[in-house]
């Protein structure tokens, strides 16, 4: 049953197996959906989607597979629902509101088709099945249209607080910000660098902690006779060098970088962060602040032999530079280049680091011709997007064991 | 349906929230809550419960929290001690074994909601570890080979804060629920069940002021429903005139709590 449905939602990237959709069908067989579209829309959505981040790929989804389907009983059954709510409560606080909202809607423009038509087909049903009604009934409908003022809203009456019909709620895609491929704010930040663990547990040191769980344990299978269990202490183990680039085409994003800095200096489970900043590319000095004066940096030479091969890479930059910035001996016009071009300076980087990542606010899709550094350092280093989702791949790359 | 959620007086429930529990009752799966912090999802198991005239049963999960602490314990110490002051009936293992919350529900003869409070706190294998109990009702102790199976399939709600991934196997066998925020018809109602004498001018300044916070887009840390019901308390016991809330901002540090955000708050007054 609505196989289709099922690898449509699969075509959108959502990760349904079978036992889900065995459960969704079981849901069916029990009636839990009734027999309305709209109850379906929840219960296939609360049974299929573990995530609110993929409450949008659903709708979607939803969209395209249900779109003729939509009964004009559901309309009907929907308009009744709000005409009981909204009669006792909201009606003559309303009103004022209902009219200034019709007048602009009538020739407000609507960007989407679909959309358009559904509204029309919405707007037509509601006149025809409370056509004898009073004046304020008219205006419901208006009011639906009028509140969908950004447009990518959907038919929603302002005070609907029960059921909405499934595609007013697909329209409106009010979960588009959960997308987990939207670009990060701070807590995500967090999130996203929890990942970056490495206990200390898990690793190959002696044991040199007394384990007194473990110890009363195996002592009291001893029959009382002492019998002293030792274990690994448990700490984070990963050091950090995080690497940033604060040029001027970086500048739009200063604000995004500048959260992930302060995710990384505030999170307190590493065992050691380092961070510099470059600017455009990366050459023979690393600047030790964001303003990049000329003297206050470190040489990036000093930093291969201070910081060990263990520390794990997070570059963040634009990758936005001019092909000379990036292979030429003398690309860096801010300060010296030490005898090797940018692009020689990043394998040097990549053969000291073993983990390393390039984090990119707006990394064009693909191997982008037009821009040719970006997709040279792609080729070098594992770049990601600095996104929900591109953060979670690359600490996930960082913590590959090779 | 035998067992129908329903909003109560004390909790105020959408739709969709009260589908999804329904629907979780009908299925015999597990109900994820997940949702911003204060949306009240913690007490919805206890609306639940009150709801289907039920016991409840709180699993707090902390961040040592383990899936074993759930089925049972094998107190050895006091069965050591016991040994070493011969008190009677030490060669009875199963006099030692002291069941957890999920065998506490289990064994219960009446049905009951059992509510795993944040189980995204505990380690990341946690919900892997639970997977067999949650879905055959039933775990096994070594210790006295006996099967401890549940005699009323409970109902199990889980909520979340999404501060951990949860595994994959773990999530196919739940019924997922996003609570979220409560826009201001829904929001009005959940004060009116805390508050039902509320005046009428108070309620409307303090939550237009309350929304106003929280859509400022610098302020870090979002106000959420508790906030605003402790708040409105504050306000009503005060006795602050209604037309003071949004100039004065009295008690503001009931809603707003860091102090970035309350510059940012007072800047815009």
């Amino acid at each position: 049953m609505f196989l289709k449905f099922f690898f449509e939602l699969r075509a959108k990237e959502l990760h349904i197996g079978l036992t889900e959709w065995l459960t969704l069908i079981d849901a069916l067989d029990q009636g839990l959906c009734g027999s309305s579209l709209t109850q379906f829309y929840y219960v296939a959505r609360m049974i299929l989607v573990k995530s609110e981040t993929d409450f949008d790929k659903f709708d979607t989804a939803f969209a395209e597979v249900f779109k003729g389907a939509q009964a004009d009983e559901e309309v009907t059954y929907q308009m009744l629902r709000w005409l009981d709510k909204e009669e006792l409560t909201e009606l003559i606080t309303k009103e004022d509101r209902e009219l200034r909202h019709k007048q602009n809607s009538e020739d407000a423009p609507i960007d989407k088709e679909d959309v358009e038509t559904k509204f029309k087909q919405r707007l037509k049903d509601q006149t025809e099945e409370h056509n004898g009604g009073s004046f304020w009934i008219g205006t419901t409908g208006t009011t639906a249209f009028g509140n969908s003022g950004n447009y990518v809203g959907g038919v929603r009456v302002g005070g609907a607080s029960g059921y909405q019909s499934a595609f007013e709620v697909v329209g409106a895609r009010k979960f588009k910000d959960f997308r987990d491929d939207r670009v990060l704010e701070n807590r995500q930040f967090q999130m996203a660098l929890r990942k970056l663990r490495q206990f200390s547990t898990r690793l190959e040191i002696p044991k040199t902690e007394l384990d007194i769980d473990g110890t009363i344990n195996k002592t009291c299978q001893n029959g009382g006779y002492l019998q002293i269990e030792m274990q690994r202490p448990r700490k984070n183990a990963v050091k950090l060098l995080l690497l940033m680039d604060s040029g001027g085409t970086m500048i739009p994003y200063s604000r995004l970088v500048n959260e992930l800095f302060q995710t990384v200096s505030k999170s307190n489970h590493f065992k050691d962060v380092k961070c510099y900043y470059f600017h455009n590319c990366i050459y023979s000095k690393l600047y030790k602040t964001p303003e990049c004066e000329n003297g206050d940096w470190i040489d990036t030479d000093w930093m291969f032999r201070n910081l060990g091969s263990d520390y794990k890479v997070i570059v963040v930059g634009d990758a936005a530079m001019a092909p000379e910035e990036l292979y030429s001996l003398t690309g860096n016009y801010r300060g010296p280049n030490g005898g090797l071009s940018g692009y020689e300076w990043l394998q040097l980087l990549k053969s000291h680091y073993k983990k390393i990542i390039w984090m990119n606010p707006k990394m064009a899709p693909g191997n982008a011709p037009w821009r040719e550094a970006e997709t040279a350092i792609k080729k070098l280093l594992p770049m990601y997007k600095l996104t929900v989702r591109g953060l979670n791949e690359g600490m996930k790359k960082l913590m590959e064991t090779r | 349906m035998e067992n129908n959620f329903q909003s109560t007086t004390e909790y105020v429930a959408s739709e969709e929230l009260m589908a999804s529990v329904n629907v979780a009752i009908a299925l015999k799966k597990p109900l994820l809550i997940k949702g911003e912090p204060g949306t009240g999802k913690t007490m919805l198991a206890q609306a639940v419960a009150n709801s289907l005239g039920l016991k409840l049963i709180i699993w707090n999960v902390k961040s040592t929290t383990k899936a074993q602490d759930g089925l049972y314990m094998y107190d050895t110490i006091q069965r050591l001690y016991d040994g070493q002051f011969g008190e009677e009936g030490v060669d009875d293992i199963a006099r030692y074994i002291k069941l957890g919350k999920l065998g506490e529900a289990f064994e219960s003869e009446e049905q009951v909601v059992l509510l795993i409070d944040e189980i995204d706190k505990a380690d990341l294998e946690f919900p892997n570890d639970l997977l067999w109990e949650l879905d055959q009702m039933e775990f096994y102790i070594h210790e006295t080979k006996r099967t401890v199976t549940a005699k009323k399939r409970p109902i199990v709600i889980i909520t979340s804060n999404a501060e951990k991934e949860l595994p994959d196997a773990f999530l196919r066998r739940c019924i997922f629920h996003y609570i979220e925020f409560p826009n201001k018809e829904l929001m009005e109602e959940i004060v009116k069940t805390h508050f039902p004498n509320v005046e009428g001018n108070l309620l409307k300044n303090a939550m237009d002021t309350f929304y106003w916070i929280r859509d400022m887009r610098d302020v870090r840390k979002k106000p959420s429903t508790s906030e605003l019901i402790d708040w409105i308390n504050a306000l009503q016991i005060a006795g602050i005139p209604a037309d003071k809330i949004r100039a004065e901002l009295p008690f503001v540090g009931v809603v707003v709590k860091k102090d970035e955000d309350l510059e940012t708050v007072k800047h815009y007054v």
